[in-house]
């Protein structure tokens, strides 16, 4: 199996398998397969997930937002005095569970998907720019890249939310402004080694701008890391904005969000379990559908890759 | 060496110049605490009176010079709410969160130590599968999760450790383990390449030419050589177990800077956000340099390369 | 090898640090611990309208009178009798032999020095609107005081019970800082150490006047989260704790070493509205929370609807005011007639429910109740009692935010109208002169059947115009340790000096 890389760091590369093994084809191909069974399963959940997320008000039993107190703590249908109504019950003031899971998954995705297309075009451009021009920009670059990454990003988050106040665009700002370095220093790298690559040289001395080169030359190669980056980040935003939602800082009530349904239902652990149970499987079946499946990306893609 | 070490501490003031700069910024242009000290729907005359009675309405560096030459002395200001100053509130909730942190650490290096190297040394086999199947689930589990289910476990049903607050070792063990268990998957993944890596290089197989025995080409060699990596990205992991903190201590109550910076922001309390999150970000550059120095001092090629 | 051997060693080190913090002195059978959700501002009572603080200096400081629990009648206390020599003059005789913590002696000029202070509007002291009826304070001896009112005051005997004595000396050498954070009072406990937000240790006064506590020590937790609090009281980890949510009783009484103990207290709770700047008539009429129904779901019956913030247990109450019903198609009309007919969006902050239970349920329901009618409520939430407090003191808490009133545990409807109706008084944000004319009578007025009229008026007033959105009477609702006897206090002040062990 291969090396780490979810949470985005750059660690140590995939290793080769033991020295002195050379398997034939088809067991390289069959192991291929084989290693992304993980990843294809999870890829089936993940789709799931996002169809329903999608498909929200078609799916969702009923409105997440309807309060009826005379139905409020409902057990979930299988057990005594749940109602077939409410598949996985209902919460503090009444509200389907079920449709509420469904529709805070609508949040977390979006949530995730937007803070990662912010970080990684943000992250794209400053670290092909550094790779590819050197000198002063790189130098500034770096330094804003270490600075930001010494600064924990939770503190960041909060820091500015405390200023912005809680919502959900301010979420998705915050995390996207401040998730860019990682996704710099790995376009750096990759910039940096094929920099000097024949193509590119050959572009120079034809006389191709500067961006041409970038974007149609150098962008291409670096695609692949990308989209394993970014694939694995969205799972890490989803668990960042749960934390926030779950401190009261993200997603206000009454809007459904994994994490603030959690911190909802807190109180309610020792009777009223589903309230807070439900919401809980969901970012943890959500979160590892998608590192299964960005892990088997990155095999797929490139083993060897230094993630 | 002392060309090393001076590198060192030249990054680490210019990391802290950023951050402060950073922290100050966010609070002082990006948001308006004016908007937020004033009644709604007061007269603009009140906006300008209390801009002035704050010194928000010189100009930006200057604002900042006055910050920062205060904050080398040590003064943060007061909290809006009590007067107490905001040093010595950050400060007297420091301990407990470093505390925290440590055996954090201390518990995740337990779990993920042992298995990462036997993960490493039986690639492929039942064990690393089972390994890395627990690494996964792991990272994907939620951590306030972990930690309300164990207080419902050791201190609800069982009777077994208090569900909330500070003072004895009990107090720790939940806690403790919730972050350490947060940070487990991903610092044994980092230990099993980390060892993986290093148990082919060439060094390994000149050392097993030597006719030297397995264990002793483990650890001596492989095991040393393989804590260089693993250190520094602990060391860059502060950061995250800093987010895990966060969350660990509200479950558990605890009386750390995490839970202060919270509930001041909960509360509009900008002195207290602001001298948290530069105080403890200047915590966490230092313990980054300590561990950047460690490491430049166990391997001398990055000190050399650097 | 070395390297590893000292990182290791630095690292076992680490964990003998965490060993070696601070281990309790007390023990468990010595010590009471009882939680608050949120921490006081400051030792100084009169200084705070924090329910937390009246609680706290109940038990480090005494008063001129006190409520006994059983009969709800006042009694005495640091006074041991007063009289009215006429219609503006009491006099009040003290108790001898009464020392402070710092052992000097009770005396009439410490009472002179604390209402000399509390009414000085210079030092704008919370306490002040309470005891403004009084003009002077005369020393005649060491233990007679004279008190001269301004006109007629019926409330005096009452209000002997809410103002903590504190000593002349303190008050003029140590002056007003120093008292936030150091009570030097006459009461059954001492403060021993103060950790701001965290907790606070209280120790036995083995001088005190009156009978000995049965508890050596007391530890108030801050414990901000109901989870963790409830979950804490079941593991035995505290022994009391206040405004549990109804919908947790239940757990609390399964789980064998904790029950609940209810009872109705005079604190009610209303919505206010930032009326103080109104013109002309009110369009408002409280028509789309349906209150009976949260009352019964959500509070699971433990409320009293009320139809103005007077509580039932007040004198002066009017139970012939009929409280408003739920009438959604009638409440938009009159939005639209109000010239609102898309709806109309607005702030309403809330907090956490120090002493209010359940309110962070409840107001989840009157938000859905009030978005059925189109008024559409952003809740903007403030984790911490002060803040709250100080958002709502310095008049930014409007358009709409939660809020409750425990009368200072004065059984009256004056002490809840002068505080929370009356025209400029920092909590109030309401501004009627009629209203303001019959509080004033009220306040002077010696008959009680003419002051029971008085207030109905008020009440009618103050129901017409809707000067407020009402909600119920609240019962409290306690969490007890099985390890102790304890009944939920009337009058809402926990008294850790009455706290025994059961048997």
């Amino acid at each position: 199996m291969s090396a780490v890389g979810a949470g985005g760091q750059v660690g140590v590369a995939a290793a080769p398998d033991r020295p002195g093994e050379t398997p034939s084809a088809a067991t390289v191909g069959l192991r291929r397969l084989w290693r992304l069974k993980w990843g294809l399963g999870a890829a089936a959940v993940l789709l799931l997930i996002i169809a329903s997320a999608v498909l929200a008000p078609t799916v969702a039993p009923h409105d997440p937002l309807s309060v009826n107190i005379r139905h409020r703590l409902a057990p979930p249908a299988w057990l005594e005095g749940g109602a077939a109504a409410n598949p996985l019950g209902t919460d503090q003031v009444g509200r389907d569970l079920l449709s509420r899971v469904i529709y805070g998954g609508r949040v977390s995705l979006m949530v995730g998907v937007s803070a990662v297309l912010l970080s990684a075009t943000i992250g794209v451009l400053l670290g092909m720019g550094a790779g590819y021009f050197g000198g002063r920009t790189d130098w500034t670059i770096v330094t804003l890249v270490n600075v930001m990454l010494t600064f924990p990003f939770v503190l960041l988050a909060l820091a500015v939310i405390s200023v912005l106040g809680p919502s959900i665009t301010n979420m998705i700002a915050v995390l996207g402004a401040a998730g860019w370095p990682i996704y710099a220093r790995v376009m750096r790298a990759e910039t940096l080694a094929i920099r000097e690559r024949e193509f590119v040289l050959a572009g120079r001395a034809l006389g191709m701008s500067h961006a041409r080169i970038i974007f149609r030359q150098i962008f291409p190669n670096l695609v692949s890391a990308l989209v394993v980056i970014a694939t694995l980040q969205v799972a890490q935003v989803i668990v960042l904005e749960s934390f926030l939602s779950f401190l009261g800082l993200g997603v206000q009530p009454p809007t459904p969000a994994w994490g603030n349904m959690l911190g909802e239902g807190r109180v309610y652990m020792l009777n009223s379990w589903w309230i807070a149970t439900f919401p809980g499987l969901a970012i943890f079946v959500t979160t590892l559908a998608i590192n299964l499946m960005g892990n088997a990306l990155r095999d797929w893609l490139d083993p060897h890759m230094k993630l | 060496m002392k060309r090393y070490l001076g590198r060192q501490v030249v990054q680490l003031v210019v990391v802290i110049f950023g951050i402060s700069v950073l922290s100050f910024s966010i609070l002082h242009v990006i948001g308006d605490p004016i908007v937020l000290l004033v009644p709604e729907g007061a007269p603009k005359e009140d906006h300008e009176r209390f801009r002035k009675l704050l010194g928000l309405d010189q100009p930006i560096y200057v604002q900042y010079w006055k910050f920062a030459s205060r904050a080398i002395q040590g003064d943060f200001g007061k909290s809006w709410y009590g007067d107490a100053p905001v040093f010595r509130l950050v400060m007297d909730r420091m301990p407990p969160t470093i505390y925290l942190t440590f055996a954090g650490l201390l518990v995740a290096l337990l779990i993920a130590l042992p298995l990462g190297i036997l993960a490493a040394l039986k690639r492929h086999s039942i064990v690393d599968n089972l390994c890395t199947a627990l690494a996964v689930g792991g990272q994907a589990m939620p951590i306030f999760w972990l930690g309300i289910m164990l207080i419902i476990l050791f201190a609800v049903r069982l009777r077994l450790l208090p569900a909330s607050g500070y003072g004895t070792w009990q107090h720790f063990l939940m806690p403790a383990f919730t972050l350490g268990a947060f940070l487990a998957p991903i610092t044994m993944r980092l230990v099993r390449s980390g060892v993986i890596e290093v148990m082919n290089m060439e060094f390994i197989k000149t050392a097993r030419a030597k006719g030297l025995g397995e264990r002793t080409v483990v650890i001596k060699h492989a095991f040393r050589n393989a804590c260089i990596p693993v250190i520094t990205v602990l060391g860059l992991q502060f950061g995250q177990l800093l987010g895990g903190a966060i969350v660990t201590e509200t479950v558990f109550a605890w009386p750390g800077v995490a839970t202060l910076t919270v509930e001041s922001i909960r509360n509009q309390d900008f002195p207290v956000v602001q001298g948290a999150v530069v105080l403890l970000a200047m915590i966490i550059v230092v313990v980054n340099l300590v561990v950047d120095t460690i490491v430049g001092l166990i391997d001398p090629r990055i000190r050399v390369s650097a | 090898m070395t390297r590893f051997r000292h990182a290791f060693l630095a690292l076992l080190g680490c964990l003998a640090l965490m060993t070696a913090a601070p281990v309790e002195a007390q023990t468990k059978g010595d010590t009471l611990v009882y939680v608050f959700q949120s921490d006081v501002d400051t030792w100084d009572s009169p200084n705070s309208v924090q329910r937390t603080a009246i609680i706290l200096g109940y038990n480090v400081y005494n008063h001129l009178a006190e409520r006994d629990l059983k009969t709800m009648q006042v009694g005495p206390s640091l006074a041991t009798s007063w009289k009215a020599i006429d219609d503006t003059t009491w006099e009040v005789t003290l108790r001898k032999g009464v020392k402070f913590h710092d052992g000097s002696p009770f005396s009439a000029r410490d009472v002179k020095a604390t209402f000399d202070r509390v009414l000085d509007p210079a030092k704008k002291l919370t306490a002040r609107g309470n005891h403004a009826k009084i003009k002077s304070v005369e020393v005649v001896d060491d233990h007679t005081v004279r008190f001269k009112t301004d006109g007629p005051y019926p409330l005096f005997a009452e209000r002997l019970t809410a103002l903590v004595m504190q000593s002349e000396k303190v008050i003029n050498e140590k002056g007003h800082d120093w008292m936030q954070e150091h009570p030097v009072g006459t009461g059954p406990y001492k403060l021993v150490k103060w950790t701001r937000k965290q907790e606070h240790l209280l120790v036995r006064n083995d001088d005190y006047w009156g009978p000995k506590p049965a508890f050596k020590y007391v530890r108030v937790r801050i414990i901000p989260d109901t989870a963790t609090a409830i979950a804490e009281l079941i593991s035995g980890g505290v022994d009391i704790i206040k405004a549990v949510p109804p919908d947790q009783m239940d757990v609390i009484n399964k789980s064998g070493d904790a029950r609940t103990t209810v009872s109705p207290i005079l604190r009610t709770s209303m919505l206010q509205l930032d009326q103080a700047g109104r013109t002309g008539p009110n369009p408002f009429q409280d028509l789309a929370v349906d209150a009976a129904a949260i009352i019964k779901h959500v509070l699971n019956g433990l409320g009293d609807r009320v139809a103005t913030a007077v509580n039932p247990m007040a004198f002066g109450f009017d139970p012939s005011i009929k409280p408003y019903t739920q009438d959604i198609p009638r409440a938009k009309k009159l939005l639209a007639e109000a010239g609102f007919p898309n709806g109309l969006d607005f702030r309403f902050r809330t907090t956490i429910g120090t002493v209010e239970p359940g309110v962070g349920q409840t107001n989840e329901a009157i938000i859905a109740d009030l978005a059925k009618a189109g008024l559409r409520a952003q809740q903007s939430f403030i984790g911490e009692s002060v803040a709250y407090n100080s958002q709502v003191k310095e008049g930014k808490a409007g358009p709409m935010f939660n809020w409750s009133w425990g009368y200072y545990s004065i059984f009256d409807a004056d002490a809840i109208l002068y505080d929370v109706y009356k025209c400029g008084e920092p909590y109030s944000y309401y501004c009627n002169k009629a209203l303001d004319d019959l509080i004033h009578a009220g306040r002077t007025a010696l008959d009680p059947k003419k002051r029971a009229e008085i207030y109905a008026k008020a009440q009618r007033l103050l129901f017409d115009d809707t000067a407020y959105i009402y909600k119920w009477g609240l019962r409290g609702v306690w969490g007890v340790s099985n390890r102790i006897n304890y009944e939920g206090p009337r009058d809402e002040i926990d008294r850790f000096y009455l706290v025994t062990f059961r048997k």
